[in-house]
């Protein structure tokens, strides 16, 4: 239209480009960050199964529905499942990774300081999931 | 003005955007140090809910002046000529 002027839309236009590009690069540098596991992380190997959480330290002990690691240190937990999918949990320290059967999936969290926690299922994975439940002990190195 | 102004705009958007980026792409191979995942996802996502909130409230901000401005009955209405001139 003639007269017609659109620089308020160029203004908006770029206000929202540049608002988009920084929110993305804050969550990708986020991600980056927590993704990156230190080198002396000790794995954790936890299977997820109707209904309970299986974890198995680097020295072969097992441990059923309850876990015990040292505060100060790190670890990198090693996500299954054997029979559908679940979802490991701590709530305390925004540990969320998916187990699924037949793939491995992988995150890390260092504890800072003693305390219980608890660990759930997070994805519904049938009749007694409200109750597939674990403990979580960080105790003095 | 108008592309002194756009200019300008863009170059602020540039001096935000490319150091994000360059922090982003200078990962390396190096393991991670030790750092507490609780700070930095609950920082986002705070960081996210302001944006989120401060967006949110312009963005309705401006519905509601539009709508409040651009009324029929408002004393400095003005018919379009879509709506024709006999007003």
């Amino acid at each position: 239209m003639a007269g017609h002027s659109n620089w308020p839309e160029w203004i908006y236009i770029g206000i929202v480009v540049a608002l988009m590009t920084w929110v993305g690069a804050e969550a990708w540098e986020v991600e980056r960050l927590i993704e990156h596991v230190p080198a002396d992380a000790e794995i954790i190997k936890v299977t997820g199964q109707q209904w309970f959480w299986t974890f198995e330290h680097e020295d072969g002990t097992k441990e059923i529905g309850e876990l015990h690691v040292e505060a100060g240190k790190a670890y990198k937990f090693e996500v299954t499942a054997t029979d559908v999918i679940h979802s490991f949990n701590i709530h305390d320290y925004v540990v969320l990774i998916d187990a699924i059967p037949g793939r491995v999936n992988t995150v890390w969290f260092a504890p800072d300081e003693p305390g219980v926690h608890d660990i759930q299922c997070r994805e519904y994975c049938g009749l007694i999931h409200y109750n597939m439940r674990g403990t979580l002990y960080v105790e003095e190195p | 003005m108008k592309g002194l102004f756009g200019l300008s705009l863009t170059l602020v958007a540039l001096m935000i955007t490319i150091p994000a980026a360059g922090m982003v792409f200078a990962e390396t191979d190096e393991p991670g140090e030790y750092l507490d995942r609780r700070v930095l996802i609950w920082n986002l996502f705070f960081r996210m809910m302001t944006v989120a909130f401060t967006v949110g409230a312009v963005v309705s901000g401006t519905i509601i002046w539009q709508i409040w401005r651009f009324r029929e009955s408002h004393p400095k209405a003005k018919p379009t000529p879509y709506e024709g001139t006999d007003w």
